[in-house]
């Protein structure tokens, strides 16, 4: 498994094989080893839906989930997501009907800008799949906090994630869950 | 149908048109867009702020893979600098051209672009190009901590009355100064730029994240001498602005030189570190208000001296007084204004520019004379109600303040405060509850406007402004659908495009009140285009007269007889009519005051054992004329309410004192208020439609929020407290100090 | 970002083979890249540990547990013997960044994690952290984010760690392997005072890395609290935080761990601030007192003295909260 030839660094214009699973499908790519998953994502796979607002893991408009997860995809390497799942804003929607998260920032005005809202979204989904994350507004808050808006749609955006909890059967009343064994 | 007074449409919850592209990533924003062939652009910026760029070593950066070219001082293009007027349409946020000259005037100014194939290449090049500076002494780091007097600027003066002697008479003075920190916009997206040349480096295209796509088309025309019909600018999704996308910046001149020169597309998206230093900031303030006053309350001398910072390349000036003489019924008034340069990158205007930082001295300010008098704060403000405008003898178009502070004291729970300092607790906490008015001017610039009604059912609308999140798109096609009775699936909007009619800027609050009379007239005359071929030879009217015929749900009448706008078009084998709007203020501005008004109320909670202060509850009520889509509209003020806890108590460009250098230039660093830091938020939008302003009876929204937010919290530390806190952000350590 | 090359390492002895003074390994990314971005890390070799298998938590046969030191943040703060058994830990690794964050970062990352001090951020600027010998631009600059515990005139960068804090005061061994074997350094003496030498961090030869973190056995029955003072509510380094525990014996403090963060160029614990709690009485004269001493040796620079008070109300409100916690456990305890 190691590479020996890793010993002294590759010159910038080589790249790196990568196979990973985007948006449900297959994909092989060649990247640069520097190239960060964001940037892939954008410049050279053309899905411009993720965002850049600080390239520093200090806004979270970059937001994906790997393997399920919401991470920054600024500070990921794309080749360490060799063999994992990468989910974009790009791949919510399912079959050309909004995901409900989607749909209900729709119907709030759950942005202004829209530049910061596939991040929102994305940590919006991921929040609302996990049931380590309280349900009550607090949590939500706290667990979204994140994702930096600067148009400042905060109240649409919780309310909004409340509405798509009701719409995927959780129940926004319930507390939270507690997974101690 | 033409009657705006009762709208169908126009006041109603509307879904954004553009909202789905926005919620599937489809919106392509300036930074995400694709050229073939293009290449990536890295600037490098100044690591001084003060001196001189005496070396550029490039041999290695030059070496690197993927690099295709480096500009700088030595080797960029000769070109005229724009005339930089806003009566012209040419204003550029900084005059000074990239590398004109080897002077640094601010950390951060550019030293040389880096061009290559892909980003890693540019970023990774970028960093390898060695700058050598001669560093003087003598920067000027902030207006902050200094006493210069600065230079005067008589134009945003004003006076009345005799506004000393009043002062020195008064029975009740407060004679106070505040400071303000220098602020960053911080919109999501940066600045960013595409450059494209086409028909041999004749034409050219340009992409940018833009808050006016005419003015830098009218910019780079005069920049780069070429007619205005070879240059277009774009920017159909912007990441927002809040005024530092207004005018252009030197990178976008920096692209057009690269793109130009290597014959190539070329893209530059600033690094945040970089936006945050040479993309533009809300100037530091100091300002010294004087308050007079009889016991009653009422104001007997109002002055208010304020100095902002500019940058030595540009004069800015951030006008903190320019509310302040509209705002309470007094006889004596003066307003000064100041401004002093710094070693900063230029100011440009940031969300109620001026107008913010000078309503959070005046409106505490008045707190501490409500203090003073032992007086209810709300009392204090209804006591100096201006009736009509002070400043300029004129009656408001519609002013219902008075309601707003009625309406939201109400919703607040206003009664149940105990004005006692420290009287209200809660375990831990104390409760503070603080208010203060808000304001901003309500301003129309000229619009042009252009509508096809197509045969296909279609209706298209053109105008050369831009949507940056308020929802332009969105109240343009309601404007359309309300007057063609059409549904607004059928209505196309294009704006963001510097080919289309000239549209105003997206900035002052002015858009909405700019453009929607110009896209009316647009679709008017549309309509009495179609009218005129339906009524014509072989017309689906023929022989009747153009007034005979009413217009609704997408089609013509005359009587039980209707037909579609299409059937009409079809009849006569057109494939569209065109219309056209111009429009612009008129008569009105010499017979009223327009403005726009509102309260905020706000419960803090501070926890003395901890230091810790928390916005907990804001109430506002907005008198905005209508609002034209009203959860748009409400969540601009939401937004407003967020930055302004912000601006109260985190917010701050951070400067080295020793050299001027910026050194919090990050998301981290530079504190902006979280989803965990919004409060319970109760906006009301008062619905008192101002015809008089236009036939919308729309004033506009996005500045108003914002303004009245930070006294109201530093209004409601004091009630908490009894510490006064005259600087912004109120920090931890001035909080520490009151516990 | 300047490049680098990329390799992976599927066994602890692989990494500890491929790692060199000019080489980095990655695990979480989110203070490397954030930092390489920044040219302020160089590496020319990048080493991808993720698949090493170390990222389990395992209860020790002592009473101790067993940390992997690729378990991730978010794992760690919600893993059932974390919550049930070190609350303090998993309250600390819940202050600290963000979800997205907490997601990515791994446990001997956040040990690994750098300072925020913006001189040592910027390439440009004078840092002996960085670029021995290049002097500190933040002693005499805009020191409000500093360190008023353990500075020396090289040095005044604070260690940003809550999830340290935690285990500062849990304590904790760290194990570290190289190609010569284990070795064991307990929590408190890997991370380094800054001294002459700020830019020797801790007690990691090049060869070695951090394979697992072992935590002390609880205190029980205690109560504990994290106490994290920002600015803003969430997604902020602390200015100032206290980890606090303790038992009660009675109205009497039993046994006491203090540590604070935000203000120590390490992870800070208290042992005389301790002393000060022990058999004493559980109430506010005490926890001031102990606080007092705490701080005892602060000093502050021009923008960051806050931090002292700051710091020692934490460390007063953190100990009656937990007070209040281990007064409720003892009531559940006495109900068994």
């Amino acid at each position: 498994m190691m590479d020996d030839s890793a010993h002294s660094p590759r010159p910038s214009d080589e790249t790196v094989r990568l196979d990973f699973t985007l948006n449900g499908e297959p994909r092989t790519i060649e990247v640069a080893p520097n190239a960060v998953l964001l940037d892939v994502l954008r410049e050279q796979l053309g899905l411009g839906g993720t965002k850049k607002g600080c390239d520093h893991g200090q806004c979270g408009a970059c937001t994906v989930h790997v393997d399920g997860l919401a991470m920054n995809s600024c500070l990921r390497l794309a080749i360490m997501c060799q063999g994992q799942q990468v989910t974009t804003i790009e791949g919510l929607a399912k079959d050309g009907q909004l995901h409900p998260v989607q749909q209900s920032f729709l119907e709030c005005d759950a942005y202004q800008c829209g530049y910061c809202t596939p991040g929102q979204m994305m940590s919006a989904t991921a929040l609302l799949a996990d049931d380590r994350i309280g349900a009550d507004d607090a949590s939500v808050k706290e667990a979204m906090s994140g994702n930096i808006c600067r148009c400042g749609a905060y109240k649409n955006i919780l309310e909004a994630i409340q509405q798509a909890r009701v719409q995927l059967g959780h129940d926004a009343t319930t507390p939270r869950k507690e997974d101690v064994a | 149908m033409n009657d705006l007074t009762r709208p169908r449409v126009i006041g109603q919850r509307t879904p954004r048109i553009d909202g789905e592209f926005k919620l599937t990533g489809r919106a392509g924003y300036t930074g995400e867009l694709h050229a073939e062939g293009m290449l990536y652009g890295y600037p490098v910026p100044a690591t001084i702020a003060h001196g001189k760029l005496e070396a550029l070593e490039l041999d290695e950066a030059q070496a690197m893979p993927g690099v295709v070219d480096i500009f700088h001082h030595g080797n960029f293009d000769t070109l005229h600098r724009s005339p930089n007027s806003m009566g012209h349409g040419d204003q550029v946020s900084e005059v000074r051209l990239p590398f004109e000259d080897e002077t640094i005037h601010y950390h951060g100014q550019y030293v040389a672009l880096v061009v290559a194939k892909t980003f890693e290449q540019a970023r990774a090049a970028a960093y390898r190009v060695v700058a050598r500076y001669r560093q003087a002494s003598g920067a000027v780091p902030s207006l902050l901590g200094r006493d210069d007097e600065g230079l005067p600027i008589e134009s945003e003066g004003s006076s009345r009355g005799d506004p000393e002697a009043a002062f020195s008479g008064a029975p009740v003075k407060i004679d106070r100064t505040y400071h303000i920190a220098a602020e960053s916009h911080l919109q999501m997206e940066m600045h960013a730029t595409l450059a494209e040349w086409h028909d041999g480096g004749r034409r050219l295209v340009v992409h940018e994240s833009t808050q006016g796509v005419v003015y830098q088309r009218n910019a780079m025309a005069r920049i780069f001498d070429l007619a205005q019909e070879d240059l277009e600018v774009i920017s159909h999704y912007i990441g927002s602005g809040f005024g530092n996308k207004l005018f252009m910046w030197p990178h976008a001149v920096a692209t057009a030189v690269a793109a130009r020169r290597l014959q190539r597309p070329v893209k530059v998206v600033l690094p945040r570190q970089q936006d945050m230093m040479s993309g533009g900031n809300r100037p530091a303030s100091r300002q010294h208000i004087r308050l007079g006053a009889g016991r009653d309350g009422r104001l007997t001398s109002v002055i208010h001296d304020s100095i902002t910072e500019t940058s030595l390349v540009d004069r800015y000036i951030d006008s903190c007084g320019s509310a302040t003489p509209s705002f309470y019924a007094c006889d004596n008034l003066a307003v000064s204004q100041r401004i002093l340069p710094v070693n900063h990158g230029t100011p440009c205007p940031m969300r109620a520019p001026g107008e913010v930082s000078g309503i959070f001295a005046l409106e505490t300010a008045m707190d501490e004379l409500a203090v003073e008098l032992k007086m209810d704060p709300v009392e204090l403000r209804l006591r100096n109600y201006a009736e009509s405008d002070p400043e300029s003898g004129l009656p408001w178009s519609s002013k219902q303040l008075d309601k707003c502070l009625q309406s939201a004291a109400e919703r607040f729970g206003w009664d149940k405060r105990n004005p006692e300092v420290g009287s209200m607790r809660d375990g831990d906490e104390i409760i503070g509850y603080g208010m203060a008015s808000c304001t901003w001017f309500a301003g129309r610039q000229p619009c042009q406007a252009r509508v096809e009604l197509r045969a296909d059912g279609s209706l298209f609308v053109g105008c050369g402004t831009q949507d940056i999140g308020t929802g332009t798109y969105t109240i343009v096609a309601q404007t359309a659908a309300e007057l063609t009775g059409m549904p607004l699936a059928d209505i196309e909007v294009k704006l963001g495009e510097s080919g289309l009619p000239s549209g105003p800027l997206s900035g002052g609050s002015m858009a909405t009140a700019s453009t929607l009379p110009a896209v009316a007239a647009a679709v008017r005359d549309a309509l009495d285009a179609l009218k005129e071929v339906a009524t014509g030879n072989g017309g689906a009217f023929e022989g009747l007269s153009a007034d005979d015929l009413e217009v609704g749900q997408g089609g013509l009448s005359h009587g039980e007889h209707r037909v579609s706008f299409a059937e009409v078009l079809k009849t006569n084998k057109l494939a569209s009519v065109n219309g056209q709007g111009s429009t612009a203020p008129g008569a009105e501005q010499n017979a009223y005051s327009f403005r726009s008004f509102g309260a905020h109320f706000v419960e803090v909670r501070f926890d003395p054992g901890i230091s810790r202060v928390r916005v907990a509850r804001v109430v506002s009520s907005m008198d905005i004329g209508r609002a034209i889509n009203p959860p748009a509209a409400r969540n601009q003020v939401e937004g407003g309410i967020i930055m302004g806890i912000g601006m109260g108590l985190f917010e701050q460009l951070e400067y080295d004192p020793r050299d001027a250098r910026l050194i919090n230039s990050n998301v981290a660093d530079y504190i902006l208020p979280t989803h965990a830091d919004a409060p319970e938020i109760d906006v009301e939008l008062l619905d008192y439609p101002d015809f008089e302003f236009n036939e919308f009876g729309a004033r506009g929204v996005g500045e108003i929020g914002l303004t009245g937010v930070a006294p109201a919290i530093s209004n409601a530390l004091y009630h908490a407290t009894g510490k006064r806190h005259r600087d912004l952000p109120i920090t931890i350590e001035a909080l520490l100090a009151s516990s | 970002m300047r490049a680098f090359a990329y390799s992976r390492a599927d066994s602890v002895d692989h990494a500890a083979h491929r790692i060199t003074h000019d080489a980095a390994f990655v695990a979480g990314g989110t203070t490397l890249l954030d930092l390489i971005k920044l040219d302020v890390l160089k590496p020319k070799n990048v080493v991808d540990i993720n698949a090493l298998p170390l990222k389990r938590v395992e209860r020790l046969d002592d009473g101790r547990l067993r940390i992997g030191a690729l378990v991730t943040n978010t794992d760690l703060a919600h893993h059932p013997e974390v919550k049930r058994h070190y609350p303090l830990l998993s309250q600390a690794l819940l202050a600290g960044a963000s979800t997205q964050l907490r997601n990515m970062a791994t446990t001997a990352g956040n040990v690994m994690q750098r300072t925020r001090c913006p001189y040592y951020r910027d390439a440009a600027a004078a840092c002996n952290r960085r670029e021995p010998g290049s002097g500190c631009d933040a002693r005499g600059g805009l020191n409000r984010l500093n360190a008023v515990l353990g500075g020396s005139d090289a040095c005044v960068a604070v260690h940003p760690s809550d999830m340290c804090v935690a285990m500062a005061a849990i304590g904790a061994t760290l194990t570290l392997s190289s190609a010569d074997g284990e070795r064991e350094v307990a929590f408190g003496d890997f991370h380094r005072l800054p001294g002459d030498t700020p830019h020797i961090e801790h007690d990691l030869a090049d060869g070695e890395l951090i394979t697992a973190i072992t935590l002390e056995p609880p205190l029980a029955p205690a109560g504990s609290y994290y106490l994290k003072l920002r600015d803003r509510a969430s997604y902020e380094f602390a200015l100032a935080s206290a980890a606090a525990q303790l038992s009660l014996d009675g109205e009497m403090i039993g046994e006491a761990r203090v540590a604070l963060g935000g203000v120590g160029t390490k992870p800070w614990r208290c042992p005389d601030a301790e002393a000060a709690l022990v058999g004493q009485p559980a109430q506010i004269a005490t926890f001031e007192r102990a606080a007092e001493i705490a701080l005892r040796d602060a000093t502050p620079l021009e923008h960051n003295a806050f931090k002292i008070p700051l710091a020692r109300q934490s460390i007063v409100r953190a100990l009656r909260e937990a007070t209040r916690l281990a007064r409720d456990e003892g009531k559940q305890e006495g109900q068994v």
